[in-house]
C-alpha cells in the first residue's frame, strides 16, 4: 500500500522540522523519502502531522492493578487501548513487572488493543546482593539479567528500591546504601549495556549521578519531597541525565479506595498501587515539569490511577496553558507554558530514544509509519488541539479517522531485548529459587500479537 | 513407545503444581511423579478417595428422555442446550471454576448472548470477601513471598489436606523458603474450624468453634489485640499472642466461611488483618480449591469491573450479585466446570426437580450433576487433554498443556458452538 499525506504542517523534533509544510509519503508501513505514485492520499491541510505517541510509563498491566476495578476506577483494557490511540498513541510501556509476574503482565498487555507495548523488568537487588558485591562476579550478573531480560520478554532493567535492605532482622547487617547500590549497578549494566532505569528517589536526587546512555530516572515528581529537590533535580537534568516528570494531580482523585491496595512482592516494603497525594510533592513536579521543558524529560504521570490515561488532556492544559493552570492549583505556579514542540518532544522523541525504538517517535524516512495528525492549534493554543486526534496511522494503517475509531483491532507488537537465549549458571541458581521452574515461567506468544526483538 | 513429559502443571487443585514427571504410552497418562490424590484424579482419572477407583469418564452426548438417556450427536445436544437456554426466563451459567481460561470468557460471552446470569461456583465465599475488600482495601501477594517469609499461618474454615493438599509442602507450613530454610520449625500455625481437622493436630492453636460461633471469636481477639476488655471465647488469648508475635502473617481463608454469617465473619477477618497490619504485615487469602477459580475471578474483573455474578438479563445492562443466586427462581442451568448438585442442600434439589428445571452438563466425568441432567455434553479434560491456561490461587498464570489427546471437543468448542446455536435462535434480539 503506498500513501502520502500532503498538505499538512509537520513537526518533529527529532528532524527539527517545526511545522514546515511536507508532504509525507509510505510504503508498506515505513516512511520513505518521495512515491512517484500513491494508492491513497490522505489531505492534511490545516491539520499538524506529528508522530504518534509513546507512554514511557504506562503502569496499566501490574500485577494486582486488576483489583483497582473492584473501585470503579480502572478502565478495561478495551477503554484503556481506545483511549490511547484517540489521544494519537501507538505505544505503551508498562514499568511494573517481576521474574515471576512477567505472564501475568504480558496477558494484561495483550488484553489491551490498539497500542503496542513493551515492560521494564523490576529487580529485586535483595536477590543479588552477594553478586552485587563482588566486582569479578559482574560480568556474570550482567549476562544472567540480559538472560532474564529474554526471559521475561522485557525491554530494559528497572530499580524500584535503588538500595539493599532486608525486612528480616537478621539480615539488615547484609545491607547496602543507595550511593553503593548505584555504583555497582553501573559497573554491572555497563558489561554489558544494559539500559537501566531508576525510580527516582530523594537519596537518588542528591546523587552525583553519572549521565551515561541507558540510564534512565525515572518518575522524579515523587522524589521532591524536600524545597531544595527542584534544584536538584534541575541540576541533574542540566548535565544531561535522562528523566520522566511523574506528574502528580494536585488533590487526590474523588472515589479512589480508602484504605490501601497494596502488592507484596517480597521487596522491602509493599507496592502501593494508588499512593496518596502530597499537594506540595505534586506542585513541585509540575514546576520541574515546566522548569525542565528543554531538558531529557519526557512526560510521564507518576500513578495512572490518579491520573488515568483519560485525563491526559486536562493535565497538558496545565503544561501548555497557564490561565487553565491556575484553575486547578491556584496561584502561585510559574507562568511559563510548554511549546507545542516541547510537547512532542517529551511525548514522542524522547520516549522512543528512551525505549530504544530507533524507527519509532519521529517522521524520518525509515521510520514505521505511525503518524497522529491534530488540527492545528487555534485559540486555546495546542492542549486544546490535541485533546483528541483527528487521524491516527499505525504502521500505515488508518486506526482513528475524524476523531472516531475505525479499526479496533490493528495488530500489535510486543517489543522485548535480546538476550544470551540460554542461561548461565547463576541464572538457572536464579530460576531454581522460584516455587515455579523456569520453564513455567518463561513468556510464550500470546494472542495474535507478535514479538520483536530489539537489539 | 512411551515418552516422559516434564515440569506439567497439573490441573488438581488451585495450586496449580508445575513440578509434575509424567509418562505417557499409547495415548494414555499411567505414571506420574510428585503428585498428590487431587492430581492423580485429574490427571490419572482416580477417584479422589479411592484412589484404586477409576472415575467413570463421559464418552457420549446423551438426551434424557421421558426418563431414559438417549445417545445423540453433538449437534442435538447442541441445539437442545440452546433451545433451553433461550427458552428459559431465568437461566444461570454455573461453575467455571474447575476449568479453563478459554472456557470462562466463553461462558462470558455465551451468559451475554443468552441474556443469562454468570454464577461463579465459589460465590458464596468469594462474593462477600470481594465486597469487604471494597471497605478494608487489600494487600496481596503471591506464594512465594508466603514460602519465602510467612513465620505465622492461620487457616480459617480452611483445609489444605482435602482441599489443595500440597499447599502446605510447597507454599506454607512445610515449605522451606528463602529465609525460612527451617520450614515448619520455625512457622506457627493457628487453626479455626468447625471440626478438628488433621491440620488441628499440626497447630500451636487450634479452636474449634461451632457455625456462628465465628463472630464473638473474632470480637474477642480485636478486643484482645486493641487492650481492651479480657476474651470470653476459649483459647483466644492463645491465638492473639501468636499473631501478635508475627512478623508476617497469612489468614488463609476457604469455604468454611460460608458455613456462618458469610459477610459478618469476613468483615471481622478483615478488620483483624487490618489491624494487625498496624503493627507487621498480614495477608488475608481465599485458599482456592477448583484449579482455575482465580482466573474466573481475573477475567470478570478485566472485562466487567466486577468479579461478582453478572446478569445479564437486562442486557446491555449487567447488575452484579455477590449473594449466591435463590435457586428457586432459575428455569434453566448449564453447569460448565462444577458439580453443582454436590453443593446443593436436598430442598434445593427437590425444589429443581419438582419443578422440572432443565440441567445440562459439560463435564469430562461422570458426576452428581450430570446424574440430575436433561442434557449430557461429554467434554476433554481441561489442562490435560487440551490446551488451557488458569490462573493460580495468588493470581499468577500459567499455561497447561495438551498432555494426551481426545476425541472429545474441548468445553471452550462446545460453548462456542452453544452461544452460535443461540445466536441463532434469538436471531440478533
Amino acid at each position: 500500500m503506498r500513501l502520502a499525506i500532503v498538505g499538512g504542517k509537520v513537526f518533529d523534533p527529532a528532524g527539527n522540522w517545526q511545522g514546515q509544510e511536507r508532504d509525507l509519503y509510505i510504503l508498506d508501513g515505513r516512511l520513505v523519502e518521495y512515491l512517484p505514485a500513491v494508492d491513497v492520499v490522505i489531505q492534511a491541510r490545516g491539520l499538524a502531522v506529528t508522530p504518534a505517541g509513546l507512554e514511557i510509563r504506562s503502569a496499566v498491566a501490574g500485577f494486582g492493578q486488576n483489583y483497582l476495578r473492584l473501585w470503579g476506577v480502572w478502565p478495561s483494557p478495551r477503554e484503556l487501548g481506545q483511549t490511547y490511540a484517540l489521544l494519537g498513541y501507538t505505544h505503551i510501556h508498562e514499568p511494573y513487572l517481576t521474574f515471576q509476574t512477567a505472564n501475568y503482565v504480558h496477558r494484561e498487555l495483550a488484553a489491551i488493543p490498539l497500542v503496542d507495548t513493551s515492560a521494564s523488568l523490576v529487580l529485586n537487588l535483595q536477590e543479588f546482593d552477594l553478586w552485587l558485591r563482588d566486582p569479578a562476579r559482574h560480568a556474570e550478573l550482567a549476562e544472567t539479567w540480559a538472560y532474564l531480560l529474554e526471559h521475561t520478554r522485557t525491554l530494559d532493567l528497572r530499580l524500584v528500591e535503588p538500595w539493599v535492605k532486608f525486612r528480616q532482622d537478621f539480615l539488615r547487617p547484609r545491607g547496602l546504601q543507595t550511593a553503593a547500590v548505584v555504583e555497582q549497578l553501573l559497573s554491572v549494566v555497563n558489561k554489558r549495556g544494559l539500559p537501566l532505569t531508576l525510580e527516582a528517589t530523594p537519596e537518588l536526587l542528591a546523587l552525583d549521578l553519572p549521565v551515561q546512555p541507558g540510564l534512565h530516572l525515572s518518575s522524579l515528581g515523587p522524589a521532591l519531597t524536600e524545597p531544595g529537590s527542584v534544584e536538584r533535580a534541575l541540576a541533574l537534568l542540566a548535565r544531561g541525565t535522562f528523566a520522566d516528570m511523574g506528574l502528580l494531580p494536585p488533590t487526590s482523585r474523588p472515589g479512589l479506595p480508602a484504605h490501601p491496595v497494596r502488592v507484596d512482592l517480597g521487596w522491602f516494603q509493599p507496592f502501593d498501587l494508588m499512593p496518596p497525594v502530597d499537594p506540595q510533592v505534586a506542585g513541585r513536579a509540575l514546576h520541574l515539569a515546566l522548569a525542565g521543558k528543554e531538558y531529557q524529560l519526557a512526560f510521564s504521570v507518576a500513578c495512572l490511577g490518579q491520573t488515568p490515561p483519560s485525563s491526559f488532556p486536562h493535565i497538558f492544559t496545565w503544561l501548555g496553558n497557564a490561565a487553565n493552570r491556575r484553575q486547578d492549583w491556584g496561584e502561585g505556579q510559574p507562568g511559563e507554558e510548554m511549546t507545542f514542540y516541547q510537547w512532542l518532544r517529551a511525548t514522542r522523541t524522547l520516549p522512543a530514544r528512551y525505549l530504544g525504538l530507533a524507527d519509532r517517535g519521529h517522521l524520518q524516512p525509515g521510520a514505521r509509519a505511525d503518524v497522529a495528525l491534530y488540527d492545528l492549534p487555534q485559540t486555546g493554543g495546542w492542549p486544546e488541539s490535541c485533546r483528541r486526534c483527528r487521524l491516527l496511522l499505525k504502521a500505515g494503517h488508518v486506526v482513528v479517522q475524524n476523531f472516531t475509531l475505525v479499526q479496533p483491532e490493528a495488530a500489535k507488537v510486543t517489543y522485548y531485548r535480546r538476550g544470551p537465549g540460554t542461561p548461565n549458571k547463576l541464572a538457572t541458581e536464579f530460576c531454581r529459587q522460584r516455587t515455579l521452574r523456569p520453564e513455567n515461567l518463561r513468556v510464550r506468544r500470546l494472542g495474535p500479537g507478535r514479538w520483536q526483538q530489539v537489539a | 513407545m512411551e515418552s516422559r513429559l516434564e515440569s506439567v502443571v497439573c490441573p488438581g487443585c488451585a495450586c496449580l503444581c508445575d513440578d509434575i514427571d509424567v509418562t505417557v504410552a499409547a495415548g494414555r497418562l499411567y505414571q506420574a511423579a510428585n503428585i498428590c490424590l487431587w492430581g492423580a484424579s485429574k490427571l490419572l482419572g482416580h477417584k479422589r478417595f479411592h484412589a484404586h477407583k477409576e472415575r467413570r469418564r463421559l464418552t457420549h452426548p446423551q438426551l434424557r428422555q421421558r426418563g431414559r438417556w438417549e445417545t445423540v450427536s453433538y449437534e442435538t445436544a447442541v441445539a437442545r442446550t440452546a433451545e433451553i437456554l433461550t427458552q428459559a426466563r431465568r437461566p444461570v451459567i454455573y461453575g467455571l471454576t474447575n476449568t479453563g481460561c478459554g472456557a470462562q470468557a466463553m461462558a462470558l460471552e455465551l451468559a451475554r448472548r443468552a441474556r443469562a446470569r454468570l454464577e461463579p461456583a465459589d460465590l458464596a465465599w468469594k462474593g462477600p470477601y470481594y465486597q469487604i475488600l471494597k471497605e478494608f482495601g487489600v494487600v496481596l501477594t503471591t506464594l512465594e513471598v508466603i514460602r519465602d517469609e510467612a513465620d505465622t499461618l492461620v487457616f480459617w474454615g480452611a483445609n489444605p489436606f482435602h482441599s489443595c493438599p500440597r499447599h502446605l509442602v510447597r507454599y506454607s507450613f512445610f515449605a522451606r523458603g528463602r529465609f525460612t530454610d527451617r520450614g515448619h520449625e520455625e512457622r506457627r500455625l493457628a487453626v479455626v474450624d468447625i471440626h478438628p481437622t488433621e491440620l488441628a493436630e499440626l497447630a500451636q492453636v487450634f479452636l474449634k468453634v461451632r457455625p456462628g460461633e465465628e463472630l464473638a471469636l473474632l470480637q474477642d481477639l480485636l478486643s484482645d489485640l486493641e487492650g481492651r476488655a479480657p476474651a470470653s471465647s476459649k483459647g483466644v488469648r492463645r491465638l492473639a499472642a501468636l499473631l501478635r508475635e508475627a512478623a508476617f502473617g497469612v489468614i488463609f481463608f476457604g469455604r468454611g466461611v460460608s458455613y456462618g454469617p458469610t459477610p459478618q465473619i469476613l468483615e471481622g477477618l478483615a478488620a483483624l488483618t487490618a489491624r494487625l497490619n498496624e503493627q507487621s504485615r498480614f495477608v488475608l487469602f481465599p485458599l482456592s480449591t477448583d484449579f482455575n477459580a482465580a482466573g474466573l475471578s481475573q477475567i470478570l474483573l478485566r472485562e466487567l469491573g466486577s468479579p461478582l455474578a453478572p446478569d445479564f438479563a437486562e442486557s446491555p445492562e449487567v447488575t452484579f450479585y455477590a449473594e449466591p443466586v435463590a435457586w428457586d427462581q432459575v428455569d434453566a442451568i448449564l453447569v460448565v466446570g462444577a458439580d453443582l448438585f454436590w453443593f446443593l442442600s436436598p430442598q434445593e434439589m427437590q425444589g429443581l426437580q419438582s419443578r422440572r428445571v432443565p440441567v445440562v452438563a459439560l463435564s469430562p466425568m461422570a458426576n452428581r450433576t450430570t446424574g440430575h441432567a436433561q442434557v449430557i455434553l461429554p467434554v476433554a479434560l481441561a489442562g490435560v487433554e487440551t490446551a488451557e491456561v488458569a490462573y493460580r490461587m495468588d493470581g499468577l498464570p500459567l499455561q497447561l498443556s495438551a498432555l494426551v489427546p481426545s476425541a472429545l471437543p474441548s468445553d471452550e468448542e462446545v460453548l462456542e458452538a452453544v452461544a452460535t446455536a443461540v445466536d441463532k435462535r434469538v436471531g440478533g434480539r
